[in-house]
């Protein structure tokens, strides 16, 4: 693209440049910062030394945190009920956004208006423990992922993405004989893959960041997630939360907190580079061709 | 068509909930003694959770005859978690609770068994001194057994090094802080050529709970603990008498002259020990022992010594009593129903402080985590007490080694001296007269009040607000509530020492 080099499109550039760096950069540096100290030996830590890169490398902490199998076991814990949270999240909002998109579906006004009443009103804490007490879905994994299986503003950002696609593509898909389940898996779903993305992204950093749900479900601690973890060892250390006997607790040092939050943020920070590309996507890609 | 999908949504709804599998039924409590009783035991957690099973758990179980199924809870969420317990009345049949509104209202709507009475029936918790309990008690009623920590912790740590070049003594009156504060900002004790050191150096709890610095400093200047109380029984808050005051005026000097740390208001407690451990800071109040600083300070100044005194103002040793406790452990009625099984639980309580089972809780496992070493006992691995027995030694009533263990551990000097303050200090501690007394609008508004105060203690520090601004905030903290948080305890106070 050419552009009009007047002064002021470049002063424009340059402050806009400048500007997005400056962004940037005040949202990096601190996750560097952690990264650095991670790598840096104790004692060079305790004497302040480092700003953004160590000057005495060391594994010593990473060594630390892998000497049990506690972190471990937490991320396989963790990458667990992303995988298999997130998968569900993805069927069970799609059948539902998708019946909930079509106008000919009788009741739809009263079942979308029952979904925006869940928006506005929650049960509560303590009902909310009840009702996954008596599914006895307490101590497992699946009170993580059953519970908030469904998310009431992904479905309806969904539902309007579904009600987008041209009812032209669907009839034509019925006549040649495909049905309301074939049309969903083999013409919607497909024509979605960005919005489905960008749910799983959604839906999986959600669950990757679990933490409360956890510890009010879950009593068997080799069934804890990663975050619960994570907050355990870098809460104890900064906030030493008012209870008298923190005080002479052995608090975990700087570089072994620094190490579990860059191995607790890593599979995410992985992961979303592949997932990034279809938010640019964004809206559909429209083709009424059969 | 339709029914496909149905099928499909309700089929892996089905297994979803197949593969969740109910939870284990209800065992019934064997009392007579024949098979080991059923115990779950839920604490919080203290660093790593120890796998299940392991030999100082089944050397509990063991001795105490039980089927120990502990639970723990991380201490980031305990209380949040244990308020559901409770709502939901899921309880174990021994739980630690904390001393705190929400535990305060179930105890009082009886959903604990009372223990109070039965103490004098077990020998070891018998044994603890008085005030272990009622530091405890809901209107005047006791309902657990505490995990007992000391009473009075406060010491004063201080280079030693530093206040032999300057030669300076520990301070006892505010004038001595003064000059203490002032010769190690300004004299350049570590001779870097920079003033770049601090005495006292605070941090943004300063002036809140139990380890609060002011208070502490306060207290040894003759203020009282938190609350005086008058013959009359009416209560004043520990802001509005005159030796506090004093001791705020000290502080805002030092802020004004630079001789403390002027970013105090917004830094964390593990800041500070950066300081104090890289050898910038040089006297500090502790509940710690002297000897972790040495250890942890002479890796960055291998010249570094440190020392210990008790905490000591113009009238002599003072200083604030604390709690006295980690929480306590109390009995839920919904899950033990019967006195008899109440007792059980008791026997169970007791017993771990039993010799055999002091030692095991403090030390470990012989030859395991400590050998016996003629006069004293040994530490044999440090790491392996750390994760091994330090999470029943923080979540299981012991006295440490104040009580029923047979021989000491091998400590370096500092350590017996830092502890031979703690253990007298047991005389000069001050207590705080509202500690568990009871008032409708501390549950309400606590916190709330104490931000009030301790907001504008802060800004008349940094000198935000002059004496007047003060008294006008102490006015304020009156009118909002204040008046009715000093009748409310003045009426309690009363009702129980009827």
């Amino acid at each position: 693209m050419k552009q009009d080099k007047t002064i002021g499109n470049r002063l424009f550039d340059i402050i806009n440049n400048s500007l997005l760096l400056f962004v940037a950069l005040a949202c990096s540096l601190p996750f560097i910062y952690v990264v650095a100290v991670s790598f840096t030996s104790p004692a060079q830590v305790a004497q302040g030394g480092i700003i953004l890169f160590p000057k005495e490398w060391s594994l010593s902490a990473y060594r630390y945190i892998f000497s049990t199998d506690t972190l471990m076991r937490s991320m396989m814990v963790s990458i667990y009920i992303t995988v298999v949270g997130t998968f569900i999240n993805l069927v069970f909002t799609s059948l539902m956004a998708y019946p909930l998109a079509k106008r000919h579906l009788r009741g739809r006004r009263t079942i979308m208006m029952g979904v925006l009443f869940t928006m506005l009103f929650g049960g509560g804490l303590i009902p909310t423990y009840f009702v996954v007490k008596a599914l006895h879905l307490t101590d497992t994994l699946w009170s993580l992922m059953i519970p908030t299986a469904i998310s009431a503003f992904n479905l309806i950002v969904l539902k309007n993405f579904f009600q987008q696609i041209p009812d032209g593509l669907e009839d034509s898909a019925k006549i040649d004989g495909c049905n309301d389940l074939g049309v969903l898996i083999r013409i919607v779903l497909p024509l979605s893959l960005p919005a489905m993305a960008t749910f799983g992204l959604f839906y999986a950093v959600g669950h990757w960041n679990q933490f409360f749900n956890a510890i009010l479900y879950i009593n068997d601690n080799t069934k804890w997630p990663i975050q619960v973890l994570l907050r355990e060892i870098v809460i104890l250390a900064s906030g030493r939360i008012g209870d008298t006997n923190i005080d002479d607790a052995e608090i975990q040092p700087l570089t072994i907190r620094m190490a579990v939050i860059v191995f607790a943020t890593l599979p995410i920070l992985v992961v979303y580079p592949f997932l990034q590309k279809h938010f640019a996507k964004g809206a559909m890609l429209g083709s009424v061709k059969g | 068509m339709k029914k496909k999908v149905h099928l499909l949504s309700a089929s892996v709804m089905t297994a979803a909930l197949v593969l969740s599998a109910c939870g284990a039924g209800k065992e019934a409590a064997v009392l007579d003694g024949s098979k080991p009783y059923s115990l779950k035991y839920v604490v919080n957690q203290v660093g790593e959770i120890p796998t299940k099973g392991n030999e100082i758990e089944k050397a509990i179980m063991e001795y105490t005859n039980t089927d120990l199924n502990i639970q723990w809870i991380p201490a980031s969420a305990y209380d949040e978690k244990v308020n559901v317990m409770i709502a939901s009345e899921e309880l174990p049949q021994l739980i630690k609770l904390g001393y705190n509104p929400t535990t305060i209202g179930a105890l009082k709507n009886g959903q604990f068994w009372e223990v109070g009475p039965f103490i004098k029936d077990y020998p070891n918790l018998a044994a603890q001194s008085e005030e272990f309990y009622q530091n405890i008690s809901v209107n005047g009623k006791i309902y657990g057994v505490p995990l007992f920590r000391d009473l009075g912790r406060a010491t004063l740590h201080y280079r030693k090094d530093w206040l032999d070049t300057l030669g300076l003594q520990a301070p006892v009156t505010l004038d001595d802080w003064y000059n203490v504060m002032k010769a190690i900002a300004k004299k350049d004790p570590d001779k870097n050529g920079k003033d770049d050191t601090y005495g006292l150096v605070f941090d943004k709890k300063y002036n809140q709970e139990a380890a609060s610095t002011l208070t502490r400093l306060a207290v040894s200047q003759g203020a009282p603990n938190k609350w005086a109380v008058d013959e009359e029984g009416n209560f004043t808050p520990e802001f509005m008498t005159e030796p506090y005051f004093e001791t705020m005026k000290l502080v805002k000097r030092l802020y004004e002259e630079g001789l403390i740390n002027q970013d105090f208001a917004v830094v964390d407690t593990s800041e500070i020990d950066k300081l104090y451990e890289s050898g910038r800071a040089g006297i500090r109040f502790s509940g710690g022992n002297a000897q972790s600083w040495q250890d942890k300070v002479i890796k960055n100044v291998p010249e570094a010594v440190i020392d210990v005194a008790p905490v000591t103002g113009p009238e002599g040793r003072r200083l604030p009593g604390e709690t006295g406790n980690a929480g306590f452990l109390a009995i839920p009625k919904k899950t033990v129903k019967t006195e008899e099984e109440m007792k059980l639980i008791l026997k169970f309580v007791d017993q771990l402080m039993d010799p055999e089972m002091a030692t095991l809780l403090v030390k470990g496992v012989e030859n395991k985590h400590w050998k016996d070493a003629g006069d004293v006992t040994e530490v044999l691995d440090r790491d392996a007490d750390l994760k091994e027995v330090k999470p029943y030694r923080d979540t299981m009533p012991n006295r440490n080694e104040n009580y029923n263990i047979e021989k000491l551990a091998k400590q370096p000097d500092l350590f017996r001296k830092s502890q031979k303050f703690v253990k007298e200090n047991d005389e000069f501690i001050v207590p705080n007269p509202a500690l568990t007394l009871d008032s409708a609008i501390y549950s309400e508004r606590g916190k709330e009040l104490e931000l009030m105060t301790t907001d504008a203690q802060t800004k008349y520090i940094m000198g935000q607000i002059d004496e007047a601004g003060w008294q006008a905030a102490i006015e304020q903290w009156k009118k909002q509530g204040g008046n009715q948080l000093m009748a409310e305890y003045k009426e309690a106070y009363l009702n129980i020492n009827k």
